[in-house]
């Protein structure tokens, strides 16, 4: 049995906890030369969309070009750049410059000046109510299913939270509430990736196939998708305003992290830390920086230290950019549209860098159990979130 | 299954280096950012055509 699946009655650590390590310096050749690389695929990503359309128009392949957005060549592109970089060896030593948390949220930010403040308004009660069913009904669903097949309940804490809220975040927030192994979480966070990847392009086509309202689309992306990047991605598949409304539900979901990471840290140190020793995992945990520290101090500070900060600039920037839209002020509307582009931009370098962070290796060492609950958990947020985004945003508009 | 974590794998609870001290205030990081280049564009001061 691997680590990852160790039981809940399994307390031989089958990892050794990992030696201390001294603190890393950044290479900062590579952050430069990595930036570089991520701007100059951004730059060529950029080119293939306004240029492709017109090189195929006469061609068979004119119809499908023109309806490929930009988030499929950004990803495909940074996908064949991961192989190139990988296949040269210099990968890990330019992936401190591919920062798609930073990429995406600045391109979020960005994002809000474009979001009239009276959509987030119409918006934000759908999307708290949908947010509270998924969370609840998904993570208890993914906690017992990998119950059921005998995952340690750290594991299942992470898997559940991860699928259930936003991936990778929720999943650092999770493995520093219940003390999770190291191993765990870059098992969960993979999982969040392989996931993503390809709900990118499934869920747009699957929107169109249901012939769902825009508005409704990205409701059903935003509850959906794991990653805020991919949410982002397929949202500008769909449209503009599927990519709004997929933002405010995704930063809704966001917004709850701290909630659960609250709730996971009282139920760990209450219930599963009351076990009889070894009735836990006890392996490497992760609780070098403060996560796991101030985790066991459940209230309003975690909380606030679990909230995702730039939610409040995207608040921001929508309050300026309703305001600005109406003001009169000459070159207005030239001024937004100039951070519409610069929007597109960040998100173009967060799509390339999903491309190049993919990497399926740590899935080959944990067996397929993890990968069934997530699976299975997946499908039914899917499900229900399809459910939900019907009923809940069936009369909201942007 | 022992096998350490490959480079890239993201756990950045763990390492207390520089680029997890960004990662930790990324956040902030992306706010102050986004709104820098919201002021910056609403100045006028971004000259129209500069990005493409």
């Amino acid at each position: 049995m691997s680590a990852i699946t160790t039981t809940a009655g399994d307390s031989t650590p089958a990892a050794e906890p990992p030696a201390a390590t001294p603190a890393r310096r950044t290479n900062w050749i590579g952050v430069i030369v990595g930036l570089i690389v991520v701007v100059a695929l951004a730059a060529l990503t950029r080119y293939l969309d306004k240029n492709v359309p017109a090189w195929t128009a006469d061609t068979a392949f004119g119809k499908i070009a023109k309806s490929i957005e930009y988030p499929v060549y950004a990803i495909a592109i940074g996908l064949i750049g991961n192989v190139i970089l990988s296949a040269l060896r210099v990968r890990d030593l330019l992936a401190p410059a591919f920062r798609t948390e930073f990429f995406i949220k600045t391109g979020l930010v960005l994002l809000g000046i474009s979001v009239n403040l009276s959509v987030i308004w119409k918006a934000a009660g759908p999307a708290i109510i949908q947010a509270l069913i998924l969370i609840t009904s998904v993570f208890f669903f993914a906690w017992w299913l990998g119950g059921k097949l005998g995952l340690d309940e750290k594991l299942r804490a992470l898997l559940g939270t991860a699928v259930s809220i936003c991936g990778v975040s929720a999943a650092i927030a999770a493995a520093g509430a219940v003390k999770a192994r190291r191993e765990q979480l870059a098992y969960a966070a993979s999982l969040v990736i392989v996931f993503a990847l390809p709900s990118i392009f499934l869920l747009p086509w699957l929107a169109d196939l249901l012939n769902l309202r825009d508005v409704v689309a990205g409701a059903w992306i935003g509850g959906n998708i794991d990653t805020t990047a991919a949410v982002a991605a397929a949202g500008a598949i769909v449209g503009e305003d599927a990519l709004q409304i997929a933002t405010i539900v995704k930063t809704t979901q966001n917004a709850l992290i701290g909630v659960v990471a609250v709730a996971l840290t009282a139920y760990f140190a209450f219930r599963v830390a009351a076990k009889p020793a070894g009735a836990t995992a006890t392996a490497s945990t992760v609780e070098g920086a403060s996560a796991a520290a101030q985790a066991s101090k459940p209230g309003l500070i975690e909380l606030w230290r679990r909230f995702p900060k730039f939610v409040l600039g995207f608040v921001a920037a929508s309050a300026i950019g309703t305001w600005y839209a109406t003001s009169g002020w000459e070159g207005a509307s030239a001024n937004i549209s100039t951070l519409n582009n610069l929007r597109t931009l960040f998100l173009i370098l967060a799509f390339v860098s999903i491309g190049l962070e993919f990497r399926v290796k740590a899935l080959r060492q944990a067996g397929w159990r993890p990968i069934v609950v997530f699976g299975a958990a997946t499908i039914a947020n899917i499900v229900l979130a399809l459910i939900l985004a019907s009923i809940l945003f069936r009369t909201v508009t942007t | 299954m022992s096998e350490p974590l490959s480079p890239s794998s993201p756990p950045p609870v763990a390492e207390d280096d520089e680029e997890s001290r960004f990662a930790g205030l990324e956040d902030w990081i992306a706010t102050i950012v986004g709104l820098a280049l919201i002021a910056i564009a609403v100045a006028g001061l971004i000259p129209k055509g500069l990005v493409p």
